[in-house]
């Protein structure tokens, strides 16, 4: 094995690994703050694609219209979420962790029948610019020229989360809430509208996940749920809550799927799960996670 | 045991059953029992542990296919391979459990799925012995249980064998054990009670009913699909004890006939089965916290079906 077909596999990864943290930073965001593990934060993310292809299908004569499509559908999975928050999620804060499981297990199967209706059951396929079509040769190994902006975006939204967590008054206001809301909310701050924001957020994240993804191949029902389970996977690895434990971990899983597809194709989405088990058993509070809140 | 009497007449009334209503909904009664008993062996880790398992369809899945190897490959007679179905489900339950009952809530929750979602995908690739995804075909029931009706009264028999043990499991000591853990496990601990030793018991009994459940599904449709672990299978009896009730014995059951019923009813005229018990899920968990069987219990108190929060006998009891 040559090291230009190790880069090669070495990228596919690092590609996968950055569709997974545009997932589960999300997931892990709004578990971290608002500590209801979204089941339907793949649902939402398939959505987006499809949304993503609604905006390219009536832009489709113009040369800028997947770029535009992709910010848009973030911006209409915001709204959606923003709304689910406000009608579904905020009736059950104080409700026990299986009944705000189920209420977001119930809103996978709901806006899994919602696609079907909207779009039909056909596979929607996104043609892609001139600028990405074809492939790149990275020492002299063909690499998909999409994968390098799927790259690009990932690497921007983790600076951006990171930028806004750490450098803006919100994102301060959000870090307190993961500690305590009731201090934060002794300060004066509503913490329903800090929820509802968050929510937000993390869909419109999921959402421009989607629609990044909308281009790569083609769009099928069902997408969702073996992705649901691998985000799951990753914000345990990671540690519930932490930006970079998701970010770590998202590559970790990426990679160990390139490698082990070179390797022992069959054991490739087993291995995810084997990992996942022996960081819950030896340390369940993720790698980068405080046991704090274990 | 006069508070009982109701048990008597649902006895009663499902043996007569198939002399009233016909084939399609015979298989509709089979499922309800297979998924009932699959539901009331969750809901031993759920309602008397306080866990929520969410890979139970596991060892739904390795009964499942225990009982459907054997009778494909072998010919060893159903009740033995149902017998095998339970010692399997166990054994994996047993290896997976020591591990899960470390943890609670959240990542209890997680640890279950994940390995739950490593069996189903072993199951999934594993071509030469479990068929991979084409699953397997051709689970043929004895001659004497062909029938509809035949099979219907046999897993009448099982599933009602099976509840009676696990009523006893669950009104035992033992039972009351795991109810103590739910309720606070550090003071269960504080009374010299080996906690993880219990849970894991407990997971293992569960595990091995679940097994059962999914043994007896094969020969019933003739064919079971890798489908059967996988994560989405685990959320039905979480569906049907929330809908049901997990605080009460028979909530997961009468979720069972809920569930079921309304699948077959609802598919018949329209795809979206999905969409319907979403919003049926939204429902219950929004404005009916507690089920049926708590709506049922704060509205006549003479049910009888007595709720576990309570202590070992509720109200003294004189009649039993």
């Amino acid at each position: 094995m040559d090291a230009s077909l190790v880069f090669a596999q070495f990228l596919s990864g690092l590609s996968r690994g950055m569709m997974l943290f545009l997932i589960a930073s999300g997931l892990s965001l709004i578990f971290g703050v608002m500590n209801i593990l979204n089941f339907a934060h793949a649902t939402l993310w398939l959505v987006g694609a499809y949304v993503c292809y609604t905006f390219w299908f009536l832009m489709q004569d113009y040369a800028f219209g997947l770029w535009l499509s992709i910010p848009l559908a973030a911006l209409v999975l915001a709204a959606i979420g923003w709304v689910i928050e406000v009608v579904l999620i905020r009736r059950v804060y104080k409700r026990e962790l299986p009944e705000q499981l189920l209420l977001t297990y119930a809103l996978v199967l709901i806006l899994g029948d919602l696609i079907k209706i909207v779009w039909g059951v056909e596979d929607k396929l996104i043609e892609r610019p001139p600028l990405v079509e074809g492939p790149v040769f990275i020492f002299g190994m063909p690499f998909d020229s999409y994968f390098i902006f799927v790259i690009l975006v990932g690497l921007a939204v983790a600076v951006g989360l990171w930028w806004f967590l750490q450098k803006t008054r919100y994102g301060h206001i959000v870090r307190a809430a993961v500690f305590s809301r009731e201090m934060v909310s002794a300060l004066g701050i509503p913490i329903p509208r800090i929820y509802s924001g968050v929510f937000a957020l993390g869909i419109f994240i999921a959402g421009l996940a989607g629609a990044v993804q909308a281009p790569v191949g083609s769009i099928t029902l069902g997408m969702d749920m073996a992705v649901v389970i691998q985000a799951f996977c990753v914000v345990v690895i990671g540690g519930f809550g932490s930006l970079l434990g998701t970010f770590v971990a998202a590559l970790i899983v990426g990679e160990v799927y390139a490698f082990s597809i070179l390797f022992w194709p069959q054991g490739a989405l087993v291995l995810i799960f084997v990992v996942t088990a022996f960081i819950l058993i030896i340390r369940p509070w993720g790698l980068f996670g405080t046991p704090t809140r274990a | 045991m006069i508070r009982y009497w109701w048990l008597g007449l649902v006895f009663i009334a499902m043996l007569l059953l198939p002399l009233f209503i016909g084939e399609f909904w015979v298989h509709v009664a089979i499922e309800i029992l297979i998924l009932g008993l699959f539901a009331v062996s969750f809901n031993m880790i759920f309602g008397y542990m306080g866990q929520l398992s969410f890979g139970h369809a596991a060892y739904f899945g390795v009964g499942a296919y225990a009982t459907g190897l054997l009778l494909v490959k072998t010919s060893v007679p159903l009740p033995v391979a149902l017998a095998v179905s339970m010692v399997t489900a166990g054994f994996f339950a047993l290896v997976i459990g020591y591990f899960c009952v470390r943890l609670t809530g959240i990542y209890f929750a997680i640890l279950t799925m994940a390995f739950g979602q490593m069996l189903y995908y072993i199951i999934f690739q594993w071509y030469s012995f479990t068929g991979g995804d084409n699953g397997l075909q051709g689970i043929a029931p004895p001659a004497w249980l062909m029938t509809a009706s035949a099979y219907y009264y046999f897993t009448l028999f099982i599933v009602i064998a099976a509840l009676i043990v696990m009523w006893f499991i669950s009104e035992s000591p033992f039972g009351y054990t795991m109810r103590s853990i739910r309720e606070n496990a550090d003071r269960t601990r504080f009374i010299g009670i080996n906690v993880s030793q219990y849970m894991l018991i407990n997971f293992v009994v569960a595990g091995m009913f679940a097994g059962l459940a999914g043994g007896l599904l094969g020969p019933f449709n003739r064919s079971i699909a890798p489908d059967l672990c996988n994560w989405h299978q685990s959320g039905v009896p979480v569906f049907m004890t929330v809908i049901g009730g997990p605080l009460g014995f028979f909530g997961p059951m009468i979720g069972s006939v809920i569930y079921t019923f309304l699948f077959a009813f609802v598919t018949g005229f329209t795809e979206y089965w999905p969409l319907t018990i979403g919003l049926v899920i939204v429902f219950v968990v929004l404005f009916m916290p507690g089920g049926v069987l708590g709506l049922a219990q704060s509205k006549f108190k003479t049910l009888g079906a007595r709720d576990l929060r309570a202590g070992p006998q509720g109200p003294i009891d004189t009649e039993t």
